[in-house]
């Protein structure tokens, strides 16, 4: 299969899907002759005009508003916030209108419109520009939550949340723009809510999201050179979560360490962890759920700093290696 | 300071450690967790890590040597640092080697500080050792057990077990307490566990010698008895009984003097207050009950199943004493549930109750159900001493012979005349352990004949 990055799979969702539908359209900062601070929509103003690819002033919470509403009467707009750290001047569209419309109006309305925003450390560009808040959407019932890790799944993901008739926050990830991968010519759509096991193995399950993905399998063949056999679970969409196929990984493995960039406090992990302990997992856990995540601080501007702030491949390895040997 | 390397308790019912080969010497450099040096228990070889890294030294136990566990046998000591001024040289200490081993809880005597340090920590007091004059157990002993590893956590006697552990002793039926865990601090894991189960089931494997077949019968006749109801009932359980379970049996001799003497007091009492008297086998019952509860594998289950799965031994939390009672068509064994905990005069008048209503046949199946200990009294018919068959699932039962007046040396090796009673327990070898009958008996023994130590 031909190879493409995450960054054109996002793009080549979105082209493919204007073709087919008539209704989609961006909206966003910068997203016209500039392309997008990432490039995601390079090129595709020439392709579709001024009146699909639409150039905002710098309000994230304007273009939020005009993408919720655009959707209430029938389009399908995709929002593109430059970094998920503006999401919190968009929160307010996000949160208090296009989650709560379609319950406020008995299931009348919907808002099918998509929120793509790239989150995560490790371009040196701090505080402002290197947030993972996720979770914070994950809280917020009408909302869901996609975080893909590979350009397979970005494109299949992006067509499914395009297609879905509720808000989605689609949260990529901006070192994972240059990562390359099979991608099927064709539209083709993942559906939401659906795991992935990225690996399979029977010592200890990783579940991680976005970066953390491909860092865990990298874990994950290191220790495999030392006889450790590592199962990656991927929940690719953090809200619906795919339980089921979480807890059937650990009951097998009987170990879990759940990895993700953004900070431990308040974090995701808090909330697979709470999710395994519940459910029939329990009584098959052979060690403390353990979580690997971002330090409980901004992301700083110091490169090693930065890089010292969120998981890295050798955190994974260690922490996994010290579970299976049983020293947690 | 100087850390001490002591006798580790790596058996469930270990005594006594013994030195097979020191790995390091005196003055050698040690790390925390290297193997210094093996050790051998009756049941197994294995080796021992060093509990902080350091010099070794004043190594105390040379090796062949057997000291009760919780001894100290070695020192890690800083570099430069001297050997404690307790710590006697190997020379001198070989002068004392014999070290006392405690028979049973009764003959260990504690320092009132040890035992309430040992209450206060939920150490069992029984599992270390004296080092005090006459094997006493002092507080420096009681630190020395605190200081060892603990194979199950902290939690206030709670096992330190991983929710995957405890469900497969769930499903298994294992008591979670009887395993050492492999986890960090001790905790138990599921593969503890599994091992657990394996080494049971091994030890659960017995051959069944097949019966021979009744030949011939003599010439002169026989009437015939049909084998229904109760007689039914005893052939099948017992033929069960003794051609399933692997039975040992011990016998002891008691000295029934204080016991008479006591019984004579209660039933003084009654005498007074027109309550139920109290006859030996009622009095026997409660002491056999108290006992019992510091002796759990006697009172307990072997559950074998079909398979690998399941297999288990139950020990049970309450002690449901069941008396046998001769009837004139066999015998019926009622129960005296929770026997431990009713007092000697419930237990009397209980028994009675029982004992007359089953030699009427008034006895509910609830009843005669659920024990899980048995008294066979056949001293009022005179018999000396006799073997009992258990009486299954239990895991043992009492056979009681008759007090009889016996010419004994006392304590002082003169000739005296004591009333003696021969009393042969029956057990289940699959569950107990030589050792731990001969704990039970020689505990009972002692309060049998001091049943002061009751109290």
């Amino acid at each position: 299969m031909r190879e493409i990055t995450y960054l054109e799979a996002v793009r080549e969702a979105m082209t493919q899907e204007m073709e087919r539908d008539e209704t989609v359209f961006m909206i966003g900062e910068d997203i016209g002759p500039y392309g997008g601070a990432f490039g995601a929509s390079f090129g595709m103003l020439e392709q579709f005009g001024p009146e699909r690819i639409l150039d905002t002033p710098i309000t994230e919470l304007g273009l939020t508003g005009a993408a919720t509403g655009a959707a209430l009467v029938g389009m399908r707009p995709i929002a593109e916030i430059m970094f998920m750290d503006f999401t919190t001047l968009a929160s307010e569209q996000l949160v208090n209108q296009a989650a709560k419309l379609r319950f406020m109006f008995g299931g009348k309305a919907t808002v099918p419109m998509v929120l793509r925003t790239p989150a995560g450390s490790g371009t040196g560009a701090a505080e402002h520009h290197s947030q993972s808040l996720e979770n914070w959407f994950v809280h917020v019932p009408g909302l869901k939550v996609v975080m893909p890790s590979t350009p397979y799944d970005v494109k299949g993901l992006l067509v499914a949340s395009i297609r879905d008739n509720n808000a989605v926050v689609f949260v990529e990830q901006k070192l994972l723009y240059k990562t390359k991968g099979p991608v099927p010519e064709e539209l083709y759509e993942i559906p939401l809510g659906k795991a992935d096991v990225k690996r399979e193995g029977k010592d200890l399950t990783i579940v991680a999201t976005s970066i953390m993905v491909p860092r865990s399998l990298e874990a994950a063949k290191q220790l495999s050179e030392e006889g450790i056999d590592v199962e990656v679970v991927d929940p690719r969409t953090l809200r619906p979560l795919d339980e089921e196929t979480i807890v059937q990984s650990v009951i097998k493995t009987g170990r879990v360490l759940i990895v993700h960039e953004a900070v431990k406090t308040g974090g995701f992990g808090g909330e697979l962890a709470g999710v395994i302990a519940e459910s029939e997992a329990f009584g098959y856990l052979d060690a403390p759920i353990v979580r690997l995540a971002g330090k409980d601080i901004p992301i700083p501007y110091n490169r090693t700093l930065e890089y010292h702030a969120v998981p890295q491949v050798e955190d994974i390895v260690a922490k996994a290696r010290d579970m299976v040997q049983m020293k947690v | 300071m100087a850390i001490d390397v002591i006798m580790p308790k790596v058996d469930m019912d270990q005594e006594t450690g013994t030195v097979a080969r020191w790995l390091k010497q005196n003055g050698e450099e040690v790390r925390q967790g290297e193997t210094i040096l093996e050790i051998e228990t009756d049941k197994v070889a294995i080796e021992v890590e060093s509990p902080a890294s350091g010099i070794l030294n004043g190594i105390l136990v040379e090796e062949g040597e057997t000291v009760p566990i919780a001894t100290t046998i070695a020192y890690i000591l800083e570099p430069g640092e001297a050997l404690p001024d307790a710590a006697p040289a190997a020379e001198e200490r070989k002068t004392d080697q014999k070290v006392p081993v405690r028979q049973t809880d009764w003959e260990v005597s504690v320092t009132p500080v040890a035992r309430n340090m040992a209450q206060a920590t939920g150490l069992d007091i029984n599992t270390v050792s004296g080092s005090g004059r006459d094997g006493k157990v002092t507080k420096k002993d009681v630190e020395a057990a605190l200081a060892s590893p603990q194979p199950f956590g902290n939690g206030e006697g709670k096992v330190y077990a991983t929710p995957a552990a405890r469900r497969i002793a769930a499903e298994k039926g294992l008591v979670l307490k009887s395993i050492t865990g492999s986890g960090p601090d001790g905790r138990v894991q599921s593969v503890d566990v599994l091992a657990y189960a394996a080494a049971a089931q091994e030890v659960a494997r017995t051959t069944i010698v097949p019966v021979p077949e009744f030949v011939s019968a003599p010439s002169s006749g026989y009437e015939v008895f049909p084998l229904q109801g109760m007689r039914r009932t005893i052939a099948e359980r017992l033929t069960a009984s003794y051609q399933s379970i692997p039975h040992i049996n011990f016998s002891a001799s008691i000295d029934m003097t204080r016991f008479n003497e006591a019984r004579a007091k209660l039933n003084a009492r009654a005498d007074q207050n027109g309550s139920t008297r109290i006859s030996a086998t009622a009095l026997l019952a409660k002491i056999v009950a108290r006992i019992l509860t510091r002796h759990p594998w006697l009172n307990s289950s072997f559950k074998d199943a079909q398979g690998e799965q399941g297999a288990a031994i139950h020990l049970f939390n309450a002690v449901n004493l069941g008396i046998a009672v001769a009837l004139e068509e066999g015998l019926i064994v009622p129960v005296v549930r929770d026997a431990a905990n009713k007092s000697v005069a419930q237990i009397a008048a209980e028994f009675k109750d029982l004992a007359t209503r089953a030699r009427e046949g008034n006895l509910a199946p609830s009843e005669v159900r659920e024990g899980t200990f048995t008294i066979s009294n056949l001293g009022p018919f005179g018999v000396e001493e006799f073997t009992a068959i258990i009486n299954p699932p239990q895991a043992a039962i009492l056979a009681v012979g008759a007090t009889k007046p016996k010419v004994v040396p006392d304590a002082d090796g003169q000739v005296v005349v004591r009333p003696i009673m021969r009393i042969t327990l029956a057990a289940d070898h699959r569950v107990v352990d030589g050792a731990v009958a001969a704990h039970f008996i020689a505990d009972l023994k002692a309060t049998l004949e001091e049943p002061v130590l009751l109290l």
